[in-house]
């Protein structure tokens, strides 16, 4: 994330790997989440979005 | 960056919550088997209810009809218990009845006895008397049969005596005869004997009349209209008739001075007030 990034046209890459990572765990993290919300909720309540 | 972290905290959080969260679901399905097995056992207590005041109501209505029904039969036990009562009250008058009639009795056979015994007494007496008047009979006709032989005696020397007047009689006028005289009657120096005459009845008849005034026959005993004042006395005997027909006689043996209270004898009818009363036939 950096200033002069994209808007010099060109090739675009990576600043850091680092934040790419942070960004896959992030990503992996709200998907574990949404996975074990849906799972709670589909096992608790047999529906995920219906109010039972 | 910050962004990113704050997601993954916020996920962290959304976890957290998740994974601590109740099951409501569970909890509604629990507390909805708990309502139905309580509405069931309410159901089934109410169901038990109905039928335990059911039952008491059928109880209640056989005990209410067995009261009716024991009310009933008390008053039918208190009606019987009256008419026994009375029935006792009856039977008891009748007891007492029959207990002032036997001491009547007894008194009336007490005095029946006395009666007895006196008139046993005076048979005795009259028993002793005719003996006695037997033997003075039997000496006086032995000194009847005496005089009488006596009187035989007489008779044949009076004949004699006749016998030897009329031949002195006829000796002398055989003698006075040629004298132009003849014997005159001779006069009896004792005088003749007054022939005896037999006397009068030495009893007279006793004529009372009177009616019967009350009779009991369970006693035997008939009360008449006179008394010691018209002349009644103790062992009379009357006659009892109802227009020429015999009725009974009665034997005297109380006498108050307007009545007279006597025994049935030979009773050949049932007497009543109105009879005649009579001592003759």
């Amino acid at each position: 994330m950096s200033p002069d990034g994209p808007g010099n046209g060109g090739k675009t890459t990576a600043l850091s790997n680092l934040y790419t990572v942070i960004l896959a765990l992030a990503l992996g993290v709200v998907v574990a989440t949404a996975v074990f919300v849906t799972y709670k909720c589909y096992f608790q309540y047999d529906t995920v979005f219906k109010i039972p | 960056m910050l962004l990113t972290l704050s997601s993954i905290f916020l996920c962290g959080i959304v976890v957290t919550y998740v994974a601590n969260a109740d099951n409501y679901r569970e909890k509604y399905t629990d507390i909805r088997s708990d309502w139905d097995s309580l509405d069931k056992k309410l159901k089934a207590k109410t169901n038990e209810a109905n039928e335990y005041i059911k039952e008491k109501q059928q109880t209640e209505d056989k005990l209410r009809s067995e009261i009716a029904s024991l009310k009933a039969t008390a008053g039918k036990l208190d009606g019987d218990l009256r008419d026994v009562e009375r029935e006792r009250a009856s039977l008891l008058a009748q007891v007492e009845s029959w207990t002032s009639i036997t001491k009547d009795f007894y008194t009336t056979n007490d005095k029946q006895g006395t009666l007895l015994n006196n008139t046993l007494d005076e048979l005795k007496r009259v028993q002793a008397e005719q003996i006695k008047q037997r033997k003075e009979l039997n000496e006086t006709t032995a000194q009847l049969v005496e005089k009488m032989a006596v009187v035989e005696q007489l008779q044949a020397d009076n004949r004699r005596l006749l016998e030897e007047r009329t031949e002195l009689q006829a000796k002398l006028n055989s003698f006075l005869w040629p004298a132009g005289e003849a014997v005159a009657e001779a006069v009896p120096v004792t005088p003749e004997k007054i022939k005896v005459s037999p006397v009068g009845p030495t009893t007279r008849q006793i004529s009372l009349k009177g009616l019967v005034t009350d009779v009991d026959m369970e006693n035997s005993l008939v009360e008449i209209s006179i008394g010691s004042a018209d002349g009644v006395k103790e062992g009379m005997k009357f006659y009892i008739t109802r227009g020429d027909e015999f009725i009974c006689d009665i034997l005297i043996y109380d006498v108050e001075s307007e009545k007279a209270v006597g025994l049935l004898d030979l009773v050949s009818k049932q007497p009543k007030a109105g009879d005649n009363v009579s001592t003759n036939l």
